[in-house]
């Protein structure tokens, strides 16, 4: 009697540590690789999501006909991320999965009316997925790139992240946005792409969002822009700089590795002053010039002429951010929260109106390690 | 029974570590901002202190339980009303900790099981443990334990090297001041200070050699980890982020990626959180069961279970929300530290002081 009993303890203990009430089998789920979210015109969220089609994926080497897609894209509109979910469901005969999703696409008008109220749920959902990456889509909808046909991989959305570090940027993660969101002074920079008809999906630069208006867009910084913001802010590990030098405008470029950045803040009369500092070490991997970089003047002239053509584009870009976009896209105001609390806390609340009138010293120092195959250009 | 001194070692560590990781990185960070590590720390000293009180106290009367030296000390009413505080803090600290145990397991992995199940479940597993081998099988459950949490501590913590942001600990007592700091430290503090049942363990150590290095250590090792967590948590949410996180340990292991192949590997931390709670769990229905045996006269501790472990889940299953888990803790932080880890110890220590003087006379 007592082994009958015991044996039942064990059966129903099994069934239910084995987690039967959770069994739900992979065939049973759809799988969400990339989400995209958009507002509509009429004000209403919309979300547009990748599904994975297992059946399709498998069969990469069957080439002609018969071949099935790898992913489905479904949209539905909702009044927040869940309910336009619930609707998402009724198109799909598998339910939702969340925990693999690699991308979130933020759509620009949706970029345009603020981030703000949606950011919950991508950390509260126990089933959500904190590694994705974030972008912003430039001047379209998330829709259109979600639904673009991506050339490696089987999914647009590993892609993405893909393409982000083979520009030789760090991936930009949803929690980097929300770390910068809930930050002192520092403006979410996130990575933006546009859909080309043509080209498909293209890298285009980064969006400014201030994180103190509701986390809106501000506007959007050029591909070559967002690379020095990024080596400013230190979220660059490479970068490619090209000039051009001499009297006959001929050009030398360097594959710059070892990116290094710096802001100090010095304090004159209670107004700070600052100080970015950039280094990089890399090789030239082009020279169609004059000079020979294995001489030690012409290496010198190079990396003058190559620190202070650099100098003048971060400049250029400090002057954007002070008088265009008067908005710190540096993250200085959390540099001087860092290195001078005391004075930020005076500080912070007209930050965006001190912003523009700072002074600020920019030098960059290009080096160059490797001169390459050749000496003099060929 | 016998304790060996590194099982008393890893028994407290044990017990601690996990809770404290869990559920007080999150609330410190709340009030001390960035500095919340050195909140940490001044829990730990803390939690040293009561640690050796507590510790010496008990030291003075080998052999002996709480329940039965108070009575000795105190005659056989007072002594045993000074014990019912205990019982109260025991048994709501064990079923809050079921509670919380089998809430979170629900949340992350098992949403669909019945919260009452996973109760039953580990408590039918720490009934079995205490009712074989007792202290000795918790102790030996611990030793091996706690090194496991340990290195999947320190493993985990590795793992996110890559996610850290050196900036954001800075500025050090800028943001927040010494006070805060301070106040901060009181919640870890009442984590560690749980060292009291120690007045109970210490009964069945097997020599008394280095118990006092071993007890403190562990507390010294417990908060070095916990630190080590907070430091962590902000390091790779930064305050702000990490203040809203509920179970932010939990969270930091879920942005582990490394090369996009190491990844979820939240699932396998979750069960230094099932050996946590086991070991806990086990334990005061351990200590519940002896001391009201000895409190009841009862010659078999082991019959008392049958009470003790039915107690621990009513209070489980009475318990309605998470709003009343923080009143719970709250209570544990205000009422039950100071009392039963700080007053009745010292109150017990002067009787044993005055006790010794009149027989010396």
């Amino acid at each position: 009697m007592k082994k009958i009993l015991l044996i039942f303890c064990l059966l129903f203990l099994s069934a239910s540590s084995t987690g039967c009430w959770n069994l739900k089998e992979p065939n049973q789920r759809a799988f969400i690789i990339g989400v995209g979210m958009d507002m509509t015109e009429d004000k209403e969220l919309e979300i547009s999501s990748e599904v994975a089609v297992p059946a399709g994926l498998g069969s990469s080497q069957v080439t002609g006909a018969g071949k099935k897609n790898t992913y489905t894209v479904v949209s539905a509109k909702g009044k927040d991320f869940m309910d336009a979910g619930q609707r998402l469901q009724a198109e799909l005969s598998r339910s939702l999965f969340y925990a693999h999703r690699q991308t979130i696409l933020i759509g620009h008008h949706m970029a345009e009316v603020g981030l703000d109220k949606y950011l919950d749920m991508i950390f509260r959902n126990p089933k959500s997925e904190l590694r994705s990456v974030i972008l912003v889509v430039k001047d379209g909808t998330a829709k259109e790139v979600i639904k673009a046909e991506p050339t490696f991989d089987p999914f647009i959305s590993t892609t993405l992240g893909s393409q982000q570090s083979a520009l030789g940027m760090k991936p930009y993660y949803y929690r980097m946005l929300l770390c910068d969101a809930f930050s002192e002074g520092t403006q979410p920079i996130v990575p933006a792409i546009t859909a080309d008809p043509s080209r498909g999906y293209v890298y285009a630069g980064s969006a400014i969002l201030d994180k103190d208006h509701g986390i809106k867009l501000v506007g959007y910084l050029n591909p070559e822009e967002s690379m020095y913001d990024n080596w400013i802010m230190g979220k660059q590990k490479n970068l490619t700089f090209t000039t051009s030098i001499g009297k006959r405008n001929e050009t030398i470029s360097i594959a710059v590795q070892s990116l290094k950045h710096r802001t100090r803040i010095k304090m004159v009369k209670h107004r700070p002053q600052i100080y970015i500092s950039l280094h990089g070490i890399g090789s030239i991997v082009e020279n169609n010039s004059s000079l020979d970089p294995s001489r030690e003047d012409d290496l010198k002239t190079i990396q003058t002429k190559l620190s202070q053509e650099a100098e003048k584009k971060v400049r250029k870009l400090v002057d954007k951010a002070q008088h265009q976009y008067k908005i710190d896209i540096f993250g200085i105001g959390e540099h001087v929260h860092r290195q001078h609390p005391e004075i930020w806390k005076t500080l912070k609340p007209h930050w965006r109106e001190t912003f523009p009138e700072l002074p600020i010293t920019v030098s960059v120092h290009l080096r160059y390690r490797d001169p390459g195959q050749t000496n003099s250009s060929l | 029974m016998k304790l060996t001194g590194s099982q008393i070692f890893w028994t407290l560590s044990t017990v601690e570590i996990i809770m404290a990781v869990w559920l007080r990185v999150s609330p410190a960070i709340e009030t001390a901002k960035q500095d919340a590590w050195m909140s940490m720390i001044i829990a730990g000293a803390i939690g040293l202190a009561i640690t050796y009180l507590v510790t010496h106290v008990s030291l003075l009367h080998p052999g002996e339980t709480l329940t039965q030296f108070s009575r000795k000390l105190l005659g056989g009413w007072i002594g045993r009303i000074v014990i019912l505080p205990y019982f109260v803090a025991w048994f709501l600290l064990s079923g809050d900790v079921l509670r919380s145990f089998a809430d979170f397991i629900h949340l992350t992995i098992l949403d669909r099981t019945p919260i009452w199940i996973l109760m039953v479940m580990i408590l039918a597993l720490a009934v079995y443990l205490t009712g074989i081998s007792g202290i000795t099988g918790i102790g030996r459950f611990c030793e091996l334990a706690g090194p496991v949490t340990f290195i999947t501590l320190i493993l985990t913590f590795l793992l996110n090297a890559m996610n850290t942001k050196l900036l954001h600990i800075l500025p050090i007592v800028g943001d927040s001041s010494w006070q805060e700091v301070f106040k901060a430290s009181l919640p870890p503090a009442s984590f560690f200070g749980e060292s009291f049942m120690l007045l109970v363990l210490l009964a069945f150590i097997s020599s008394k050699k280095k118990i006092i290095v071993k007890a403190l250590s562990s507390i010294v090792f417990t908060s070095i980890m916990v630190m080590l967590a907070t430091v962590m948590v902000l390091l790779v949410f930064g305050p702000y982020v990490g203040m809203e996180l509920r179970f932010s340990y939990f969270m930091l292991v879920r942005s582990i990626n490394i090369l996009n192949f190491i990844q979820n590997v939240d699932v396998l931390v979750i069960f230094i959180w099932i050996f946590g709670v086991f070991a806990k769990i086990s334990l005061y229905l351990f200590i519940t069961s002896y001391e009201m045996a000895q409190w009841l006269h009862v010659k078999n501790w082991k019959k008392l279970m049958w009470f003790c472990a039915p107690a621990i889940f009513i209070i489980a299953l009475l318990i309605p929300n998470e709003a009343s888990i923080m009143m719970l803790q709250k209570l544990w932080e205000r009422i039950v530290i100071p009392v039963c880890a700080i007053a009745i110890p010292l109150f017990l220590w002067m009787m044993t002081v005055m006790r010794r003087k009149i027989t010396k006379h």
